[in-house]
């Protein structure tokens, strides 16, 4: 199923600077993966690109790294989490706890977008601002700043077949939403974490519903991260290490003993919400539950990990020294972040938002008296989806599911259930409805395969699907979906 | 390179410039013999080692690489901690990264100890048709400014061994020296694998002996 999109590279609007000059050299020159793929745009087999994308093992997404949830439990789930995105401000105001539960669970792929979008309030802003992407997509923006988004294009995922391709469809994208923020906060303007960001978003859901996810990552979960001055991330790497002692106080001795400043291990790891650090089936698990329970997630995970690496006076025995500890802290041995394992302690590890906004109150008192006031004024953080929605409650508009595509159901049978998804950044959306076998009106000319397929590859074919009652379009082979977007869930 | 292994000394070095020189490449083609047209970006710290044969004396240099966009330097000064070199990297097909090099050796001696052994790279000769930067100027501020000078192409791998060795052997001759004064270069240490603790690179105990 994950099958490779690419074959755009050539119709590249974005990137025209010299870099293609260089890149027959580089081939030639290169041991790694990433240069002889992008030959004329054009991945390589499929065979090479696993479940979530990816090229050649680029991200640590080794099978064992990952869980198998059975096809007939995602399919319960997806119900479920159909169910929820239904009365969303019901879920989140009455029965949060459950969300959060499911969250933890992981979101079912086929839906990860759609609930990333609701959960950040970024469906909210998108229908409260009809309009503003396209507005901002269609300005130019400050120089200054696509002098740089440019030179990161190309840098972002470069094993994951979405962004391989010189100014393939993946890149033209990222680089629409990273000029978009720009000319949306132009007082802030792009920070380069910001762009694995946008880059995960784009992976799940079209360049709109990833701007917006984006803005609220940037403004409600993690406010100030992206800021000139980088005080935020530094105040957070306090906060982490003063925490770390009541989690770990082995780990915490060792790094204060080898003066390692927090920001010399904590900077990628926070900025980029562990896109870059973890096994890919952990980084969609963090995300889920990051999205929903706020930066407390992000705050555990590095609390984990420094508690496996750096727990005990065996472990400490083998990295004396600053450099050895850093050395520890970049290759945190698989095990630790294997998806069971990592998930299991994240949720059991006792760090509560109140604990990380005492914390936060205490280290800033204390930055305030060695350094004086911050110079950047972030808007309060916000931790999670309910919190984001209670500041701002979204009208029933605002959170109504609004296809694009309707499919039309034979009145007779019309399901009970109306299954809806959207899809795909050509604004394509439709609704599914119980029979499979329905023709189906779609503007789209695209090849369109089928969002529902569990993410480990062989898939049943169509008939054998008792279990699929609930999700109609499984098997059908003109089932629709976003060439782009759900093939890699 | 694993750290158990025997050497006499181990230097930092640190990899500073503006975003997209180069950097990163120059780190994996020395450390490791690659080069990845597409490598990441850079989102705080990397750093590899490499242990070098130079004089009949062992050493391990660590490089760090660090993030080259503006807004990172607010954080990279903890990075200069206890380096005793410095690889100031602009690409020379683009003036604007070598007109920042001022505002970087300005950072670099804000923060760094103020004996640091800093070369200015001009990265990416493989594209000397389209160069921005003519060597001469290079060389002429280079030399008004104290710092050591190299044209280098992590893709072509030319000079990269040469201006790493050159550093770390200029290194080698301060610490050699009464130049540098005890303690002032820290994590220089006259190792001794076996008792390779951790006093040995910190600051209690000023190591930078002659051998």
């Amino acid at each position: 199923m994950a099958k490779v999109q690419q074959g755009n590279g050539l119709q590249s609007g974005v990137s025209k600077s010299l870099r293609g000059t260089t890149e027959s050299l580089a081939d030639q020159e290169s041991n790694s993966f990433g240069s002889d793929n992008e030959v004329n745009g054009f991945a390589k087999t499929e065979s090479q690109t696993d479940k979530y994308g990816f090229i050649g093992g680029a991200q640590q997404h080794t099978g064992e790294s990952a869980d198998d949830v059975p096809p007939e439990v995602l399919r319960q789930r997806e119900v479920k989490w159909l169910e929820m995105l239904n009365s969303w401000d019901k879920w989140i105001a009455k029965r949060h706890k459950k969300v959060k539960l499911r969250c933890q669970k992981g979101i079912p792929p086929s839906l990860r977008g759609r609930a990333w979008l609701y959960l950040s309030g970024g469906k909210v802003k998108r229908e409260q601002n009809q309009g503003k992407f396209q507005e901002l997509d269609s300005q130019a923006g400050d120089p200054k700043w696509l002098d740089v988004i440019e030179k990161d294009l190309h840098r972002q995922f470069p094993f994951h077949e979405m962004f391989v391709a010189r100014g393939g469809h993946g890149q033209q994208d990222l680089y629409r939403v990273l000029k978009a923020y720009t000319l949306h906060r132009p007082e802030e303007g792009y920070c380069q974490a910001q762009a694995p960001i946008a880059a995960v978003l784009l992976m799940h859901m079209p360049a709109e519903d990833a701007f917006w996810c984006l803005v609220q990552i940037c403004e409600k979960y993690l406010p100030g991260y992206y800021s000139a001055g980088l005080e935020a991330i530094q105040l957070d790497g306090e906060i982490l290490f003063a925490l770390l002692k009541r989690v770990s106080p082995a780990a915490h001795r060792h790094l204060k003993k080898h003066k390692i400043d927090p920001i010399l291990y904590m900077t990628e790891w926070f900025m980029c919400a562990f896109s870059r650090t973890l096994p890919w089936a952990s980084v969609l698990r963090v995300w889920d539950m990051f999205l929903c329970e706020g930066v407390k997630i992000i705050f555990r995970v590095g609390l984990v990990l420094l508690k496996c690496m750096l727990g005990s006076q065996e472990k400490l025995k083998t990295c004396q020294g600053q450099y050895e500890t850093m050395e520890r802290l970049r290759a945190v041995e698989p095990q630790y972040m294997q998806e069971g394992f990592l998930i299991h302690e994240i949720i059991e590890l006792p760090v509560t938002e109140r604990d990380i906004e005492k914390e936060h109150h205490a280290q800033l008192r204390r930055w305030k008296e060695t350094r004086g006031e911050l110079h950047c004024k972030s808007p309060p953080r916000m931790h999670g989806a309910r919190a984001i929605m209670e500041a701002e409650p979204p009208s029933r508009r605002d959170l109504q599911q609004n296809p694009t595509i309707i499919v039309e159901s034979p009145p007779a049978t019309r399901s009970d259930e109306g299954i809806q998804d959207e899809t795909d950044k050509g604004r394509t959306r439709r609704t599914k409805t119980e029979k499979s076998k329905e023709k189906r009106k779609s503007g789209s000319t695209e090849v369109l395969t089928n969002p529902y397929a569990p993410p480990s590859d062989p898939q049943p074919p169509p008939h054998d699907a008792p279990l699929l009652k609930d999700t109609p379009l499984q098997g059908s082979n003109q089932s629709l979906s976003s060439a782009e977007q759900d093939t890699y869930l | 390179m694993g750290s158990d292994e025997a050497y006499n000394f181990v230097f930092k070095v640190v990899l500073i410039g503006e975003s997209g020189v180069g950097k990163s490449n120059l780190l994996s083609r020395f450390t490791k013999n690659e080069f990845n047209h597409d490598s990441r970006t850079t989102i705080g710290v990397e750093f590899s080692t490499r242990t070098v044969q130079l004089r009949g004396l062992t050493i391990k240099a660590q490089i760090w690489d660090t993030a080259g966009l503006e807004r990172y330097r607010a954080i990279t000064s903890a990075y200069y901690r206890g380096a005793v070199g410095a690889l100031l990297v602009y690409d020379i097909s683009k003036h604007l990264t070598y007109e920042s090099a001022e505002r970087w050796l300005k950072e670099l001696y804000d923060h760094a100890d103020p004996h640091i052994v800093v070369m200015l790279v001009g990265n990416k000769t493989d594209l000397a048709s389209v160069r921005a930067v003519p060597t001469e100027d290079a060389k002429d501020f280079a030399e008004k400014n104290g710092l050591l000078f190299m044209e280098t192409s992590a893709l072509e791998s030319t000079n990269v061994e040469a201006a790493f060795n050159n550093v770390l052997e200029e290194i080698h001759k301060k610490v050699s020296s009464k130049e540098v004064t005890r303690g002032s270069i820290n994590a220089v240490s006259l190792s001794n694998p076996k008792s390779q603790s951790e006093e040995s690179q910190e600051e209690k105990k000023p190591c930078c002996k002659n051998l």
